[in-house]
């Protein structure tokens, strides 16, 4: 799964917040889409609920 | 050698602002944003956590609203020609650098706005003497933090509490005194601040930026690659990275980051050390009758200006230069300073120490200027 931030500061933002729940995080590149968002993403393996609580509030898409 | 000049670049870092600097260019080598593989990312994560020390710093919650510039002028330029809108009406200080008074003369000169000079009793007691100055259209208050010519700091919180009270941005030239730590923004009432990493944040040249407690949404100075968006034929509406267009300075950015947490670390003894050269310093110059001091009265930072009665501010600045010691001379970049304190046509010598100067070279350029009568023949 691959959470798509429209800033770059936002990636890191989530990053660390994620890390703080001990969810496991990769930044890679962003997954070529219909649009150029930002460069880079967040993919994770965790459960879809628990990204959606501890990002509540973020600006971000899913791409599963 | 001696170097007094710190107020115009520090010129020694501590050694943990170096490493930091060849740590960025040997083993991160990228620029943030500007690539998705492993050194790129970790790029853009350093900007990140460089954005969020400055942030802390400066007291405003979200890091993105800092953004870099390359220094504090630019910064300055970003903020009033994005936000300054025709018909504005902006109160300044009398000890404004060029930094803050060009763009707005410039803005004047081409019918866009107008501003007011302020008198020093509405800086120093605002409470009293400010509010007569502000118009309908006053939009902006810009003060200096501290004046890079005499070293009297400027802003207080008597001017933002009235800048609040009437719902006028708060805007601070922190350029000098930054590094000292002297304000909050949240505390202050400061809605936005300009600063440069090169002077008292002691981090290398090539770094300032503009913090603003909310976000800026003002128009960008300049076009370009901002890293996201890239199919958009302007800059996208993406903040901070909109107002960021061209490749940031990352070295100097890391540099910046790391010479903060050398001033949070230090700030106390710092703070003790340099007042009490300041001490001697001004204790020494004032027993020597030749000696004109300016604004002495008023709470700085360590830096001091003078001249010397009978001598051109040029030739004591060439005397000590040949004595192996650094001073500015001349205008300093703040014609509106030396009009106010009168010195506009004889300039001024300024002395500018920080916490790396030392108590024993304070007290030979006492001696040394105690000595210029003699060179000069003055009676």
């Amino acid at each position: 799964m691959y959470l798509v931030f429209y800033k770059t500061n936002d990636v890191f933002v989530a990053e660390e917040k994620l890390q703080e729940y001990n969810v496991e995080t990769e930044i890679v590149p962003t997954p070529v889409q219909d649009k150029a968002y930002c460069g880079v993403c967040v993919k994770i393996l965790a459960n879809k609920e628990v990204v959606l609580s501890v990002l509540d509030g973020m600006d971000y898409k899913i791409i599963e | 050698m001696i170097y007094f000049d710190n107020a115009a670049t520090t010129r020694n870092k501590p050694k943990e602002v170096l490493e930091a600097f060849n740590y960025y260019v040997a083993e991160i080598g990228t620029s943030p944003g500007r690539g998705s593989y492993s050194l790129g990312i970790q790029a853009s994560r350093m900007l990140y956590q460089s954005r969020k020390t400055v942030a802390k710093f400066f007291g405003i919650t979200n890091p993105e609203n800092v953004v870099f510039t390359k220094n504090s002028t630019e910064g300055i330029n970003l903020f009033f020609n994005g936000y300054l809108k025709s018909g504005d009406h902006v109160l300044i200080s009398p000890y404004e650098h060029n930094a803050v008074l060009r763009p707005l003369h410039n803005l004047k000169i081409k019918g866009v706005i107008d501003y007011t000079v302020l008198p020093d009793e509405a800086i120093y007691d605002a409470a009293h003497h400010f509010e007569k100055y502000i118009r309908p259209n006053t939009s902006l208050i810009a003060i200096t933090l501290a004046s890079n010519l005499t070293g009297q700091i400027v802003f207080n919180n008597g001017i933002s509490q009235i800048a609040n009270k009437y719902h006028i941005k708060m805007f601070v030239d922190a350029s000098q005194g930054a590094g000292k730590k002297l304000l909050n923004m949240q505390r202050d009432g400061i809605d936005v601040l300009a600063f440069t990493g090169h002077k008292d944040l002691m981090a290398l040249p090539g770094v300032g930026g503009v913090c603003s407690q909310d976000a800026l949404n003002i128009t960008p100075l300049i076009q370009g690659g901002t890293g996201i968006y890239g199919d958009e034929f302007t800059n996208p509406q993406a903040y901070p990275e909109a107002y960021e267009a061209g490749t940031l300075n990352m070295p100097a950015i890391w540099s910046l980051k790391t010479a903060i947490e050398i001033i949070e670390k230090n700030i106390e003894s710092n703070a003790k050390y340099e007042t009490r050269l300041l001490e001697v310093l001004l204790d020494g110059l004032q027993k020597d009758p030749n000696i004109v001091l300016y604004e002495t009265d008023k709470l700085r930072v360590p830096v001091i200006c003078f001249n010397v009665q009978g001598v051109s501010s040029s030739d004591v600045v060439a005397y000590l230069d040949k004595q192996g010691i650094c001073v500015r001379g001349g205008i300093h970049c703040a014609i509106l300073a030396h009009m106010q304190i009168g010195t506009v046509r004889t300039g001024a010598v300024r002395v500018s120490l920080n916490a790396y100067n030392t108590l024993e070279e304070v007290e030979k350029f006492i001696r040394i200027i105690g000595d210029i009568k003699n060179v000069f023949g003055i009676l």
